[in-house]
């Protein structure tokens, strides 16, 4: 069964990988989420300069493949005389994709809590920071979070990506690998099931989620 | 005709006054000229043909709606439409007038005790040992005394309903605003909500109440405006409108929902 022990030689090297490719993830969604949440009122904000310098933040980090995000930040930026380590570009690229979806998650979620409420809130003489605080916000979120959640486990595989710019995360773990064994079939099969352990499960859990939060709706 | 009901209920204070309400939404004129007058304990029913503007009149009261003209006035707190307000004089408005909805309109994701409680701490600053004691001495005066750990959707209709009272009457409003509060219940159901507003009533409570219950305008209410096209066309003792009603709109609009 060579499978099985050239996995089990491989799999310490992949582990290491699969570390980077959370901690990738972890920062990612750190640094986007709180950004995503700004970037929501920005969209729905009256002011036109907010909105418009929003929606352009929003529409490019959609819009644009995350692959190019991430050259962009690691090849590009330096000619304009910003170096940035590979994790650091990384980082900032997938920051700017997540902070984008999470953007529209979240101002979907907000915008789906009945304007009923909101009016309830009002005529009770709440203010508009109340009413955000303790009727919008609150059920807005929760909303979204299957989006986030399901988006989360999109952007932990989107690392995998990062091999490009250099972040020793698991792909590029397996890709090295599999230069110097040629046993490619082992190590991505393997490098694909690690991939799958962590989103699977994370998949169900968001499904759980989802249905705990919505009991009293 | 129109009476002024000072002439009739003398001597009390006039609580809310409206004068020359308009609003159009865009082309479409929904209010023009409306004015009215509520006396302090008094209970007002408003009733009209669908699309008369008796909802948009309640909504613009506590500037739900942003009239185009006109003044509001509630206890005292003035607000002219055509003039800039602040925040502090729009809340202080609101405050003064609680308002009960068709739907309800509760907070899905509160309990029912927290949906009664959290306005008075946020609105009057009430401590939340304190909001808690009158939201639940309101709910056990509603009926509701078991249901504060609940949340609104585990409840019916009639229950969320007497909640959605019990929210507005926490924060002592001066004047309560129903906008078709039994419409969306079954009538039997219904009848538990106009039990509750019977009592309101006679406690004392000034009341503005947009109905299509007839009997409750007929029996309840101490003064009876009839709106249709966005105007006022009848406003008087509730028995003599029901009985001859002068405006020959009022008498089609009477005999389609009495003669049923």
């Amino acid at each position: 069964m060579t499978f099985f022990t050239d996995a089990a030689a491989f799999l310490p090297v992949l582990l290491n990988g699969l570390q980077v490719s959370a901690i990738l993830t972890l920062l990612s969604l750190l640094f986007g989420l709180p950004l995503a949440g700004v970037l929501a009122f920005g969209i729905m904000s009256k002011n036109r300069v907010a909105r418009l310098i929003a929606i352009a933040i929003v529409e490019v980090g959609r819009g644009a493949p995350a692959l190019v995000l991430l050259q962009l930040m690691y090849f590009g930026l330096p000619d304009v005389g910003i170096t940035l380590s590979a994790l650091a570009s990384a980082t900032v690229a997938l920051t700017w994709t997540t902070a984008a979806y999470c953007a529209e998650y979240l101002r979907g979620g907000l915008s789906a809590v009945p304007a009923g409420e909101i009016e309830g809130s009002q005529a009770l003489g709440m203010t508009t920071a109340d009413t955000l605080r303790y009727i919008i916000i609150p059920q807005g979120w929760r909303i979204a979070l299957p989006s986030l959640m399901g988006f989360a486990v999109i952007l932990f595989q989107a690392t995998s990506l990062a091999y490009t710019v250099t972040v020793q995360e698991m792909m590029s773990q397996a890709y090295s690998l599999g230069a110097s064994t040629f046993k490619y079939l082992t190590v991505f099969v393997l490098a694909g099931l690690l991939y799958a352990v962590i989103s699977i499960p994370a998949t169900w859990l968001s499904v759980l989620l989802e249905k705990r939060m919505a009991r009293h709706l | 005709m129109i009476e002024n009901p000072q002439d009739r209920l003398p001597g009390r204070r006039e609580v809310v006054r409206v004068r020359n309400l308009a609003k159009s939404f865009g082309e479409n004129t929904v209010l023009s000229d409306v004015n009215l007058t509520v006396l302090e304990g008094t209970v007002t029913a408003m009733i009209g043909p669908s699309g008369a503007g008796k909802s948009t009149v309640l909504r613009c009261m506590n500037l739900l709606e942003r009239p185009d003209s006109g003044t509001i006035e509630i206890d005292g707190h003035v607000i002219d439409a055509e003039r800039r307000f602040s925040n502090r004089e729009l809340f202080a408005l609101r405050r003064s007038a609680g308002m009960v909805f068709q739907h309800f309109n509760l907070f899905p994701h509160m309990t029912v005790l927290r949906n009664v409680s959290l306005p008075q701490q946020r609105v009057l600053g009430r401590s939340k040992g304190e909001a808690d004691e009158r939201a639940m001495a309101l709910l056990t005066r509603m009926g509701l005394a078991d249901k504060g750990e609940q949340y609104p959707n585990r409840c019916s209709g009639g229950q969320q309903q007497r909640i959605a009272i019990a929210r507005a009457l926490a924060l002592d409003p001066k004047v309560m605003l129903f906008d078709e509060p039994t419409s969306a219940l079954d009538p039997e159901v219904g009848l538990e909500v106009l039990e509750v507003m019977k009592e309101l009533a006679a406690s004392g409570m000034t009341m503005i109440v947009v109905t299509h219950e007839m009997s409750f305008a007929r029996s309840v209410s101490e003064d009876l405006i009839v709106m249709a096209d966005g105007g006022i066309i009848e406003q008087g003792d509730p028995k003599r409108i029901m009985a001859e009603p002068s405006h020959p709109r009022t008498q089609e609009f009477l005999r389609a929902v009495l003669q049923r």
